[in-house]
């Protein structure tokens, strides 16, 4: 029995390092591991991915959640008495409101609106509304190998991927499994801004996955300087470790130097996009792989950092 | 009339698909048939592109963002500041002075524009940086978020009012600007794309590339951009007969593709373009699908609609 629920985030800067296939093979490893009850989360909600690689049951019921976190102003023309005060005023700072000169009425630019009222409550003739209209949608399934996902998905067009982010979090503390869980898994956004700051405030641990590049070195040290901000634990797991590249060394030395942990390495190992093509992941399509035995010990890894050898 | 500049923006959905990559050889391939280039890093929570240049970050400029200030001598504690923040970035306690919670503040300035007694003057944080600097004959523009701030759109935004201001002022002066976007399609890719004359999405031949390209095209489709798809990594074979099948389907144009190869990885950590005019690389299969996307490129920017 595991005393304590940690929440972990995988984030890494860079897109494209590896987040999501170490996520899914972390949930897949504590489907054996009688210790842990796990459920996964996939906070990528810009370019969500992980329910490819851990896909539903067909027969599972697939609970579906639209959000309608973003707002958005709207326009009555019959109130408008084209004092043009909200373009003369500047009301917007977002450049959401332009003149129609045929009509001579404001138009609100949807995609440049931010929903904040600036515009409701100047206009003297309270011409504008401001509605919530939807921000995306939050999916919560039991994933074909018995672990529950949930992953929010924005609506293209909407500008509020941070605020999913938070709303898929808060969704989890409300699902059934989550009471008897001791592992949540999520799987962050790439970046560092807004969706990241949102993925890993209130977490135990995060994993920040990179590779030896230049440029996956320097987002490594960009989103730890977000993470340290929020004085959470992390530890640091290099993919395609032994990648043919001429800034191997200097690399390797920059993480020794930091002291930074080294929760583990994989290996470059074709077996990974291999397994993907069978929507699979790694430790289940090649359980013996270079890349399979390297997440095994990660996961090892992670859990004595978790827990401190209690209970196993 | 030819439009001058041509705007090209390299997306892609999915992080680390090679938008940089493709972004800074379009450049450079540019810049090699003596074409005015300007490079725009819009990956603002994490601009590389410099790094594949080898690069000097220089004329630093900040980004400043709006900040409440309250003048406790003139303010009322009358609360209606932070009864109409949306975001509820103002805290207020009965009978005590306005708290701004500035992570949450959107920057709409609507409590400096009510409050009754002026009360609460415009006041600026710092939440990222733009540089501009010149490297082997590419003009390269770079904005940086500052770590632990949220509101990269606004770096964006600064980005693109010097695009604004060249377009008006100066458009002899480039004769293509090139925009390497963030990954993901929120407002700071939407911003971008919506700039653009053609838009290059880059994506790899797996389920995980498709499904975000499939995001990606959505959103250009909405903004009604003309794009065409670069496949890289074309090489891993396990998913890509199907992939091509459905890009088929869809009547998605594929302006090229990009093998697999070493001297790709072996350019992109030494800083050195694959693509420039003293190449070690010349001749091999990255260098040549590189000089095919190029002709392509060239041809479409030629041709109608």
């Amino acid at each position: 029995m595991i005393e304590k629920r940690k929440i972990v985030g995988i984030v890494s800067g860079k897109g494209g390092v590896g987040k999501t296939s170490l996520t899914a093979s972390i949930a897949n490893l504590t489907k054996n591991d009688i210790d842990i009850r796990s459920i996964v989360l996939d906070c990528d909600v810009d370019a969500p991915n992980l329910a490819l690689i851990l896909p539903a049951n067909s027969t599972d019921h697939i609970e579906t959640i639209e959000t309608f976190t973003t707002l958005k102003a709207t326009f009555d023309k019959e109130k408008c008495t084209h004092c043009k005060e909200c373009i003369d005023g500047h009301f917007c700072e977002f450049h959401a409101l332009k003149w129609n000169n045929s009509y001579e009425i404001p138009e609100v630019d949807y995609l440049l609106c931010e929903g904040c009222g600036a515009c409701k409550v100047l206009c003297p003739e309270h011409a504008f509304v401001i509605n919530k209209v939807k921000s995306g949608e939050i999916i919560h399934y039991k994933s074909n190998i018995g672990i529950p996902v949930v992953y929010g998905k924005t609506r293209i067009g909407s500008t509020t991927s941070g605020k999913l982010v938070s709303d898929v979090k808060e969704f989890t503390t409300e699902i059934e499994s989550f009471e008897d869980s001791d592992l949540i898994l999520i799987d962050g956004p790439p970046g560092i801004g807004c969706p990241v700051i949102a993925t890993i405030s209130g977490l135990d641990y995060i994993i920040a996955v990179t590779e030896p590049t230049p440029s996956g070195l320097h987002d490594l040290i960009r989103v730890i300087e977000v993470v340290e901000q929020f004085k959470i634990p992390f530890g640091i797991v290099i993919n395609k470790y032994d990648l043919k590249s001429p800034f191997q060394d200097q690399f390797q030395s920059f993480i020794e130097e930091t002291g930074y942990e080294v929760l583990g390495r994989i290996p470059y190992d074709l077996a990974i996009p291999e397994a993907m093509s069978y929507a699979k992941t790694v430790v289940e399509h090649a359980p013996q792989s270079k890349a399979s035995l390297a997440i095994k010990e990660i996961y090892k890894n992670l859990k004595d950092l978790l827990w401190n050898n209690i209970a196993y | 009339m030819e439009k001058i500049p041509k705007i090209i923006c390299v997306t892609g959905g999915k992080g680390g698909t090679g938008k940089t990559l493709v972004a800074v050889n379009l450049a450079t391939m540019f810049k090699n048939e003596g074409k005015k280039v300007l490079l725009i890093d819009g990956d603002v929570e994490n601009p590389n592109t410099f790094l594949l240049l080898s690069g000097k970050l220089e004329n630093k400029k900040n980004v400043p963002f709006f900040k409440p200030k309250i003048i406790e001598k003139k303010c009322t504690k009358c609360g209606l500041c932070a009864e109409n923040c949306a975001p509820h970035a103002l805290l207020h306690i009965k009978d005590t002075y306005p708290i701004p919670i500035l992570a949450m503040c959107s920057g709409c300035r609507l409590c400096y524009k009510i409050c009754p007694t002026g009360a609460i003057e415009e006041d600026y944080k710092i939440v990222g940086w733009t540089y501009f600097t010149r490297v082997d004959g590419i003009s390269l523009l770079l904005g940086e978020l500052k770590p632990t701030e949220a509101r990269s759109a606004s770096i964006v935004e600064v980005l693109l009012e010097e695009v604004g201001k060249i377009i008006e002022n100066e458009p002899e002066k480039y004769d293509y600007i090139i925009l390497d976007t963030a990954p993901g399609a929120h407002c700071d890719v939407e911003l971008l794309i919506d700039k653009a004359d053609k838009v290059i999405p880059v994506t790899e031949p797996t389920i995980f590339g498709k499904l975000d390209l499939l995001r990606i095209i959505e959103l250009i489709g909405l903004l009604d951009k003309d794009f065409r798809v670069i496949i890289n990594r074309s090489s891993l074979s396990g998913y890509k007969d199907q992939f091509l099948r459905e890009m088929e389907e869809l009547n998605i144009i594929i302006l090229g593709d990009i093998p697999l190869d070493d001297d790709i990885v072996i350019s992109y950590c030494q800083g050195k373009p694959l693509m420039d005019e003293n190449s070690e690389f010349k001749g091999g299969v990255g260098y040549h699908s590189f000089q095919k996307i190029f002709e392509n490129l060239k041809q479409w920017l030629k041709s109608k609609g």
